[in-house]
């Protein structure tokens, strides 16, 4: 039992839901404390252990069904079906009851038969399960990549338990038993049984084959969905992609917040505040009965961001937005600007409105500036020089979301480095790839001398990589 | 505690708390593996009344931490009484005149009184907070810490820490070992995340809205004397309201209210009428009502057709005659 919850436990991890080696062992503790007959209680305790996020639990729920009940269920059916071919009159009970007192004449028991054989003889369905299971794990099925090889590793799993072997076991029991003096009703009865059990045995184990093709695939599609939307290229998502990395983003900068704050619980604790505890102990008479630690804090920086909002850069812009309000916190202060060609400020959208509708309303330019003209980077830098530049300091990450391209208008690098020689940091994340910039009307060149960090930035990973970068 | 998942179910059931086996589960394994719980689901769910009942049932003192946005290790754990400090200070002036003499600097006088230390910064001045009723309680507790998701992450993770060993150190006096595990439910309306680190340390709960059979059955243990009829229906318009895209979904905590303010106005069916004098009792946002008046009138219609059919047909049926009984009211 430990051994398949364990490899339960490492279905469910390929599949994305994470349980850590702690919660497996909580897994076991619970399963001690309970009993398994009730496939319900059973699968809420392995859950409430193991799967604590809401939109894990339908991945759970199905792979349950598919690792669990489904494989006993189907023992059941195939054998059920092997037992009622008796003919009526006799069941097996009564059979296996007579078999048993002619072996006695016999000298002989069950116990002369392979473990196989005895189950099958017997319709022990957990050994029979744990027989199969474990030919199959010899056999390699776990490797199995498509339908076409069903066949080829059910047959290797038989070989492996030696089904055939059994099934001759069986046949010279009957042998042996007519010899003995069963009645001739009885053997014929035996014989069919014998049949319809070595029947149902291969149709198990080919069943076994199927749910463990169906696993693969299922691990294989998750992992394909997660994937692809971290790699997914920015440009072109439908709107149901956009909502997905909408909850994506979510969670990363949930997490990023989390880590955040139990770093700074770390660091808190810090040297004595004579100052501050003296004036606020003035109350007691300036004795020290509260203790002021200083805060050591790591310098949340000031974020001016430049976010190109055409169509080609709009999507980095909004998840980039989407992150960076997310986590306001962090920052001391944030100023957020629009452009195309004309720039625009949209802090005030951001203080006014719920997240996700002020990133909608900031892509349309918020009311400040047109958006439907063509990009022109010079323009935009040239007049944040004139009107903004006070707003940055030695303090002030500067954050610039573009593709660069100008339209073959002039770039006036000049204002960039006049804001790159006032700031703390110039970051600035480029869609298109770095084999790209400076060809055709792409003036990235002419910037990149005045950045910091230049990277491209194409997809939620390497976003995400940047805001770690910016933040931890 | 509990022998089994069904004697958990039976004795919630005994303190009026009606749940799935699911959540029976949950709790059995909480009581043996001694784990916190973290129980998540929409408002009114009944999150924090199951720990209430949990502690009814096992006999344990409930202790509840109530969270909110700014709440602090000071409100949380404990605080030093000042108030009293300085009082004690002032009464005992003269045995700190008397500690002073002979000491020549004030170097040797600030050692003498530091060696009295332990007088002040000792339980006698300690103002014990939630955490720490449940840790130095002498009997078995429930620590119920409601809400947490309304508290800082910074919180959070002292949580974390407080909960991972039940022992606190108060620099001044020492640590401090529960004398016996607290069991522990949070709960939380998924405000904001929470984040891995406390999911690992519970066990995870998720409470949804009941089944229409659960919630027929909760209002008959809490709201017994409606009729049957009564019940049905609410439930039954509760589960199509929940299916609407409203801002503020009604919980059971609603469809409880709802059945006694009906039962108040001593409506024994729905009608348009009643319907509309309580709507307020659980939709609260006008553009909720708006939406839900709607699907009222078209589950209202076709209760009326119902009913049509059935007085029609020469016998007179049971829930007919009730309606006849309730126009006389
Ligand atoms: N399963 C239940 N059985 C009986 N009463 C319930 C149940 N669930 C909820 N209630 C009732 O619903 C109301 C709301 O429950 P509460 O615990 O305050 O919800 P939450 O904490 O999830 O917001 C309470 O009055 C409680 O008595
Ligand atoms: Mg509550």
């Amino acid at each position: 039992m430990q051994k398949k919850i364990l490899e339960f436990t490492n279905i469910l991890r390929k599949s994305g839901i994470r349980v850590s080696t702690a919660e497996s062992i909580d897994a076991f503790k619970a399963l001690e404390v309970l009993s398994f007959d009730d496939r319900e209680v059973f699968k809420d305790a392995l859950r409430t252990t193991m799967v604590k996020r809401g939109e894990e639990v339908e991945t759970y729920d199905q792979l349950f069904d598919l690792f669990w009940s489904g494989f006993y269920d189907n023992l059941r059916e195939s054998f059920g079906e092997a037992a009622n071919g008796l003919p009526p009159g006799m069941d097996l009970e009564r059979l296996l009851q007579q078999i048993t007192e002619a072996l006695k004449n016999l000298k002989g028991d069950f116990g002369d038969l392979s473990e196989l054989a005895r189950a099958l003889l017997t319709a022990d369905l957990s050994m029979i399960e744990q027989l199969i299971r474990a030919a199959a794990e010899q056999a390699g099925t776990g490797r199995i990549e498509n339908f076409l090889q069903v066949g080829f590793f059910s047959r290797r799993t038989l070989d492996q338990m030696d089904l055939d072997g059994a099934g001759g076991e069986l046949r010279d029991l009957a042998s042996r038993l007519e010899e003995a003096g069963l009645s001739a009703e009885e053997i014929q009865a035996l014989r069919k049984l014998i049949e319809g059990l070595m029947e149902a045995a291969r149709k198990s184990v080919r069943a076994y084959t199927e749910r463990e093709l169906q696993k693969q695939n299922h691990d294989y599609m998750e992992k394909f969905r997660r994937e692809t939307l971290l790699e997914k290229s920015f440009y072109h998502l439908t709107e149901e992609e956009i909502r997905k990395m909408r909850e994506v983003v979510e969670r990363l900068a949930q997490k990023i917040k989390n880590i955040m704050s139990i770093r700074r619980r770390r660091l808190r604790k810090g040297k004595l505040d004579l100052r501050q505890t003296l004036r606020r102990n003035m109350p007691h008479g300036g004795v020290p009965f509260d203790l002021i630690f200083k805060h050591r804090k790591k310098d949340r920086p000031k974020l001016v961001i430049l976010c190109d909002v055409s169509s080609s850069v709009a999507n980095v812009s909004r998840f980039m937005l989407q992150f960076v309000y997310s986590l306001q916190e962090a920052f001391t202060k944030i100023r957020a600007f629009v452009f195309v060609a004309e720039l625009g400020e949209v802090t005030r959208i951001f203080q006014e409105k719920d997240i996700n509708e002020a990133i909608e309303e900031a892509l349309e330019g918020g009311d400040v500036i047109n958006v439907y003209t063509r990009s022109n980077f010079g323009y935009a830098f040239h007049y944040f020089w004139q009107n903004y530049l006070s707003a940055i300091d030695k303090r002030t990450t500067v954050l610039i979301l573009g593709d660069a391209r100008n339209n073959y208008n002039d770039p006036r690098a000049w204002c960039l480095r006049d804001i790159h020689n006032k700031a703390k940091n110039v970051v600035w994340l480029n869609p298109e790839s770095p084999s790209a910039w400076g060809f055709g009307d792409s003036v990235m060149n002419k910037y990149v001398p005045y950045t910091d960090v230049a990277d491209e930035c194409r997809n939620l990973r390497q976003l995400t990589a940047v805001i770690d970068r910016l933040l931890l | 505690m509990f022998d089994s998942v069904e004697k958990v179910q039976q004795s919630l059931a005994d303190q009026d708390f009606i749940c799935d086996k699911k959540i029976a589960t949950v709790v059995f394994l909480a009581a043996k593996l001694e784990k916190p719980v973290l129980v998540e689901g929409p408002a009114g769910v009944g999150k924090t009344e199951l720990a209430k009942t949990v502690a009814a049932a096992t006999g344990r003192n409930l202790i509840r931490l109530q969270c909110y946005e700014g709440l602090d290790e000071a409100k949380a754990l404990y605080e030093w009484e000042y108030s009293k400090q300085l009082l004690y200070t002032q009464i005992l002036k003269e045995k700190f005149t008397g500690l002073m003499d002979g000491a020549s600097t004030i170097r040797e006088a600030a050692r003498r009184i530091g060696e009295e230390d332990s007088v002040f910064f000792s339980d006698n001045f300690i103002v014990a907070r939630p955490l720490l009723q449940a840790i130095t309680a002498d009997e078995p507790t429930l620590l119920l810490v409601d809400e947490v998701d309304k508290s800082d992450p910074e919180f959070e993770a002292f949580l974390l820490e407080v909960l991972s060993d039940f022992q606190v150190t108060v620099p001044e006096i020492g640590t401090i070992v529960a004398k016996s595990r607290p069991l522990v439910f949070l709960t939380s309306n998924n405000a904001r995340e929470m984040s891995d680190a406390l999911k690992r340390r519970c066990l995870h709960l998720y409470i949804d809205y009941p089944t229409e059979e659960l919630e027929v059955r909760i209002l008959e243990t809490k709201v017994p004397e409606a009729a049957k009829q009564l019940i049905e229906d609410l439930v039954g318009m509760m589960h199509r309201l929940r299916q609407l895209d409203l801002k503020k979904a009604p919980s059971i905590s609603e469809t409880l209210d709802w059945a006694r303010a009906l039962l108040a106005l001593n409506a024994s069916e729905l009608n348009e009428d009643v319907v509309n004098q309580t709507f307020s009792v659980i939709l609260k946002y006008e553009g909720d009502v708006r939406k839900a008046e709607s699907e009222l009138s078209k589950l209202l219609q076709k209760k009326q057709g119902e009913a049509a059919a059935q007085a029609a047909t020469p016998s007179q049926t049971p829930s007919a005659t009730a309606v006849k009984k309730g126009a006389l009211h």
